[in-house]
């Protein structure tokens, strides 16, 4: 009992007492507040049943955060805002256990949704990107929108206003954004920032023979080895794919693309690992072929390649809308707009389209504002975004196994996994919805 | 992104920076904190509050003063430390590195202190503006204005080295107090750690250790030397458990293995009187073993030891094979190199780790020597039959198979294999005939040990002979039953040897006693009766005879004589007196033969039963010879051993060379052939090397006799010389 006693503390916070123990702080762990607080560098005088410790903040939030800390799960009661409790718990160092008793590890078959956000910016996105830590970006025209993962909104980034292509996070404090040139200017191409504070931090440049030309940058990929791929269309001859070092902002290679083969338009990219390899897709309706291809930037070439030039065009058409590496089972996946799933095996050379028979004919009513299907891979599940709503494949065969849908804001015309979370971004109405699975703590 | 859109999100930021309430907010707050840094560092925190400090701290990063905050703690901090540098400085001598580390540890708990007040910088402001954490900038801090403080720098350096060398020459110093400044440097970074210590530390040692291996080699001998680089060797691993970075271990015993051992590598091999040579003679295990482990450590230290080795080996065997006293006894010719092999096997098991390159080496310089004497096929040959003959009497079978296995690795090394093959054939035929054999079963299991090294073709000849023994015996079982009159007068044993299989030796019957001719007709009838169409000749030079006699004064003695013997001393039944010349007529023994028998019985002391006028060791064609009445034995039983080299002599060994030759012809062309058949066409260098690799598991072919072959081959219509390339042979189907 002895123990229990001198266990013990109590707080006086903001005029509320609370007991408590340090063993239920000590959860919070030595790098916060409370860690700090029982360090023995700070000679806490030993209390005696009377005395207190006080600290001057809110009494509501901080009963939020001890029970978390007792229970490791969340309860927020209607009348603490979550955003005040964001910042009591960022002034005590426990918003890292906050947010992963928010929401829980990423599943496509059980998510729900949590928040729609309305963003203040004119005219259809682009692109929505979700960050490592939970926040995300969305592009829209000549700005992207940085949100962190309390939704909190940072200071917009540009780059010189230029129509902005395609963003992306190298780490949760930086951005690079992909947008077109200026002619003549060297406005626009890359630019690197902080997502807290929007400042620029790098320009990445492009150059050819040892001058430095302006460039549109296109589709971004990064690789784990540090790398940032963009696909760069520039004045004459120089197109096709750049790489640059992310941490000395320098362009390393580039890879010219070969005749025919429009390398400097692609719509996405994706960096293979086990291949070492960059996937490139130039799609429809961008050009009014197909391209697909596997480069190998040591070689300097194109190790697998597909492209509908020369496939009859059939009473039905099926155009490729977007494509993806599925390395786990050697093989491309690739969407029409009837949201119909086709297989290519990258093992072999002269691939054809297997196109799924589970195709499905468009159900409901076409949306005013169709969007191009677009995929997305995560964990071994597969995501396919149509209409206003994203369907979830599963399995080695790719099962249709869930579909997320909500009825607001038009068809969607961008989703992004990441900081486990979805994020969709309609095209009608300038609104985002974030979805995430119910943390398994949680009752 | 129209233009008010624009304007209105501005508009929103500026009027946030302009909510700030007192102007003097921050200075007041950052006056607080930086009071209580000050008390930190002045170990006067107790009347801190940490709520308070972690409070304001927090509302100066959230009215965006974090920067002032920033830059405050960069200031203040520099102040202290460099008011700690002077008081570093101002340490008298061996206070120096105390004072140090007690700083160090001062530094280190306020920079954890004041860490925790700004934990909330460090988690918002130093990550979104990508500035040096606190705990890193306390460390650079303190790096740049202590550890590189001009009175400091260096003397903290010389103090390290220094205690290093005193630790060298034998003082105990404060390994703990050391320990904790290497740690330091090792925490400001392994940059600094290698420039401000580890750098220097491994220059000094080289410097050291040459001076030191100088010294040794001057005055030590090998053993001693190598005793001594061992433990500096262990002493710096030591060390570098005791007080420095794990990573520092490979290169200071590189900078001690380069100085002690690669540099001094053959003064320490071929040092006079104790060197590697030494160390061998002397079976100095512990000293090889030692030498073996150290020159492992550094690039051609193994293969110097191994090449000196090998050397030695060579010149030892070289002079041993060559040692014409040594090949007067073949047994103990081979015993010597049995020795030799066994010592340097438990040099290199025991000091030498088992190195394989070692063993090789060790079988290649056996393989050299043995090979330079001609002789050695048949003195091997001869090892073993004085083994089987007599040496392995009361040797456990395990022994045995010892002594059997160390005989056939020195048969490996043969170059000559047919040769000893013809030797042992020989002197099989010599164990089995006369029943000398100690063990059959040691006979079978070396001819096993030979079937698997060179094949069945290498010994079908060797288990002939032992069915010829085994049918031998029947026979004369079927013989005796079929002559059951035969059970009084002399007893006939016969071994029917099958032509081919064993050394036939170019025979002279003799002229058998009447009674022995009358009974050897009986014995070919019954045998031609049971088996036709063979025909049996009697080898008379290899039989044995026993035979009763009666001497002088009535003296019965059984003497055990060979055949020829027997032949002679059956003539004294009928006659007291013969000269050389009657006993050459009524035996027809050749000259040579029948001398060294009679010699045998007249002139061998204990076993004369003949006496010989005039008395002299040789036996002349003028001689005469008597019955030695006076002959007396202890034992009934007496053998007379015939006077035989047990070396071939001159011209049996020519004559045994010979054959082998002969032998040879057959198996060269053979492989010519078997080469030729599969190859169509090849050039005479290509069948020169493939021949020889072909036959080299039982001989060396001769390129001479090779060249003889093929043309031998060419008259006889197998192959044909190219019309175009006279080099090139072709094979005629």
């Amino acid at each position: 009992m002895m123990g229990i006693q001198r266990d013990r503390v109590r707080f006086n916070v903001g005029g509320k007492t609370f007991e408590t123990t340090s063993t239920t702080l000590a959860n919070a762990g030595r790098n916060s507040f409370f860690g700090a607080l029982f360090d023995e560098n700070w000679d806490l005088r030993p209390m005696n049943s009377n005395s207190e410790l006080f600290i001057d903040r809110n009494p509501d939030c901080f009963a939020v955060i001890l029970d978390l800390l007792r229970t490791g799960e969340l309860y927020v009661p209607p009348n603490v805002p979550e955003k005040l409790l964001c910042r009591e718990a960022q002034f005590y160092g426990v918003l890292d256990h906050v947010r992963a008793a928010k929401w829980g590890q990423f599943d496509g078959n059980r998510l729900r949704l949590s928040r729609s956000i309305m963003g203040p910016a004119p005219g259809d996105g682009t692109a929505i990107r979700a960050g490592p830590d939970g926040g995300c970006c969305v592009a829209h025209g000549s700005m992207v929108h940085v949100y962190d993962w309390m939704m909190e909104e940072h200071p917009p980034l540009n780059l010189d206003y230029q129509r902005v292509n395609d963003a992306g996070w190298i780490d949760s404090e930086s951005i690079v954004i992909s947008a077109c040139e200026r002619l003549g200017t060297g406005d626009g191409g890359m630019g690197s920032f902080s997502s807290s504070t929007g400042e620029m931090r790098y320009k990445f440049q492009v150059s050819h023979e040892n001058q430095i030309k302006s460039y549109t940058a296109g589709a971004l990929t990064f690789s784990t080895d540090y790398k940032i791929f963009s696909s760069c269309k520039g004045r004459s001859n120089e197109y096709g794919v750049g790489v640059w070092d992310q941490i000395t902002g320098k362009q390393i290679d580039f890879f010219y693309e070969s005749p025919g083969w429009s390398l400097g338009d692609a719509d996405k990219l994706q960096w293979l690992n086990g291949y070492n390899c960059l996937l490139v897709a130039t799609l429809f309706p961008r050009k009014d072929n197909c391209y697909i291809s596997l480069l190998d930037f040591r070689e300097k070439n194109m190790v697998w390649s597909w492209s509908d030039i020369g496939t009859p065009i059939t009473f039905d058409e099926k155009r490729v809308r977007d494509a993806i590496a599925l390395e786990g089972s050697s093989s491309i996946c690739v969407v029409n707009e009837y949201e119909d799933l086709g297989f290519m095996d990258l093992r072999s050379a002269a691939g054809s389209v297997r196109w799924s028979s589970r195709s499905r004919l468009m159900n409901g009513k076409l949306l005013d504002e169709p969007c191009y299907p677009k995929l997305a891979l995560h964990d071994g599940q597969l995501f396919s975004s149509m209409s206003d709503c994203i369907s979830v494949f599963s399995g080695p065969d790719c099962v249709l196994t869930s579909r997320l849908r909500r009825s607001y804001g038009g068809s969607i015309c961008d989703f992004s996994i990441g900081g486990d979370r979805l994020f969709a971004l309609h095209s009608e109405e300038n609104v985002f919805d974030i979805w995430e699975t119910l943390p398994t703590s949680a009752l | 992104m129209s233009n008010p859109q624009k304007k209105r999100n501005f508009q929103i930021e500026a009027f946030k920076h302009k909510v700030v309430v007192d102007p003097k907010y921050a200075d007041k707050t950052w006056k607080i904190l930086e009071h209580a840094i000050h008390e930190i560092y002045n170990h006067n925190a107790s009347g801190l509050s940490f709520e308070e400090l972690y409070r304001n701290a927090y509302n100066m990063v959230l009215h965006k003063f974090g920067e002032k905050l920033y830059s405050g703690l960069v200031t203040t901090m520099t102040a202290h430390l460099k008011d700690i540098s002077k008081s570093i400085e101002d340490a008298q001598g061996g206070l120096f590195l105390e004072e140090l580390n007690r700083k160090w540890n001062d530094h280190n708990k306020a920079l954890q202190m004041i860490r925790d007040i700004l934990m909330y910088m460090d988690r918002t402001f130093i990550q979104s503006t990508r500035k040096t954490p606190v705990h890193e900038l306390g460390l650079i801090l303190w790096r740049d204005n202590v550890i590189y403080s001009s009175k400091i720098r260096s003397r903290l350096l010389d103090t390290l080295l220094e205690l290093v060398l005193r630790e060298r020459t034998g003082e105990v110093i404060n390994r703990g107090l050391m320990r904790n400044i290497i740690k330091m440097l090792m925490d400001l970074g392994s940059s600094v750690y290698q420039e401000e210590f580890e750098q220097p530390f491994l220059e000094v040692s080289a410097e050291f250790y040459k001076g030191e291996s100088q010294k040794f080699i001057e005055c030590c001998d090998c053993g001693e030397y190598l005793k001594k680089a061992e433990r500096r060797l262990n002493e710096e691993m030591e060390r570098v458990t005791h007080y420095l970075d794990a990573k520092s271990e490979a290169k200071i015993t590189n900078v001690v293995e380069k100085e002690m051992i690669a540099n001094h590598m053959l003064a320490l091999v071929h040092m006079e009187n104790s060197g590697l040579v030494n160390m061998l003679l002397d079976d100095k295990y512990e000293d090889l073993g030692r030498m073996y482990n150290l020159f492992r450590r550094v690039p051609n230290g193994l293969s110097t030891v191994r090449d000196v080795m090998t050397s030695h080996i060579r010149e030892i065997g070289k002079q041993l094979v060559t040692d014409p006293e040594r090949l007067k006894d073949p047994v103990e010719f081979v015993q010597r190199l049995l020795d030799e092999k066994d010592k340097y096997d438990k040099i290199i098991s025991s000091a030498f780790n088992n190195d394989k390159t070692f063993q090789n080496a060790l079988n290649s310089s056996f393989e050299y020597f043995i090979n330079l004497n001609a002789r050695s096929p048949e003195f091997i040959s001869l090892f073993v039959d004085d083994k089987l003959r007599k040496g392995l009497k009361g040797v456990s079978e395990e022994d045995v198979e010892v002594i059997l296995d160390k005989v056939m690795m020195l048969f490996r090394y043969l170059q000559e294999k047919d040769v000893f093959e013809k030797y042992y054939k020989q002197h099989l035929a010599k164990r089995l005939l006369s029943g000398k054999t100690v063990s059959d079963d040691a006979e079978r299991s070396l001819i096993v040990k030979l079937k698997t090294e060179c094949g069945y073709q290498f010994t079908s000849k060797l288990e002939g002979m032992f069915t010829d023994m085994k049918t031998s015996q029947d026979t004369m079982q079927g013989f005796y039953a079929s002559h059951p009159e035969l059970g009084e007068g002399p007893t006939l044993t016969v071994q029917v040897l099958t032509t081919g299989s064993w050394p036939t030796q170019p025979s002279v019957t003799c002229n058998l006693p009447a009674e022995m001719s009358a009974l050897c007709e009986k014995f070919r009838s019954y045998y031609l009766g049971t088996h036709t169409g063979r025909r049996l000749s009697w080898q008379t030079n290899m039989g044995t005879a026993d035979i009763k006699a009666t001497f002088g004064k009535g003296q019965k003695h059984e003497l055990n004589v060979s055949t020829y013997q027997m032949c002679v001393l059956m003539l004294f039944n009928n006659s007291d007196r013969l000269s050389y010349k009657e006993i050459e007529q009524a035996t027809e023994i050749p000259a040579s033969d029948l001398k060294r028998c009679l010699q045998s019985l007249a002139c061998v002391k204990g076993k004369n039963v003949l006496r010989k006028e005039p008395m002299s060791k040789d036996i002349g064609e003028d001689d005469a010879f008597f019955v030695n009445d006076k002959f007396t034995s202890k034992f009934y039983k007496v053998k007379i051993g015939t006077v035989v080299a047990q070396k071939e002599s001159e011209p049996e060994k020519q004559e045994t060379r010979q054959r082998v030759e002969e032998d040879r012809k057959p198996q060269i062309e053979a492989a010519i052939v078997r080469i030729m058949k599969s190859r169509r066409v090849l050039d005479h260098n290509n069948i020169i090397t493939e021949v020889t690799k072909q036959l080299q598991s039982r001989f060396l072919a001769n390129p001479t006799e090779i060249k003889k072959r093929i043309e031998s081959l060419i008259e006889r219509d197998f192959l044909e010389r190219d019309n175009v390339d006279r080099k090139l042979y072709r094979y005629l189907a």
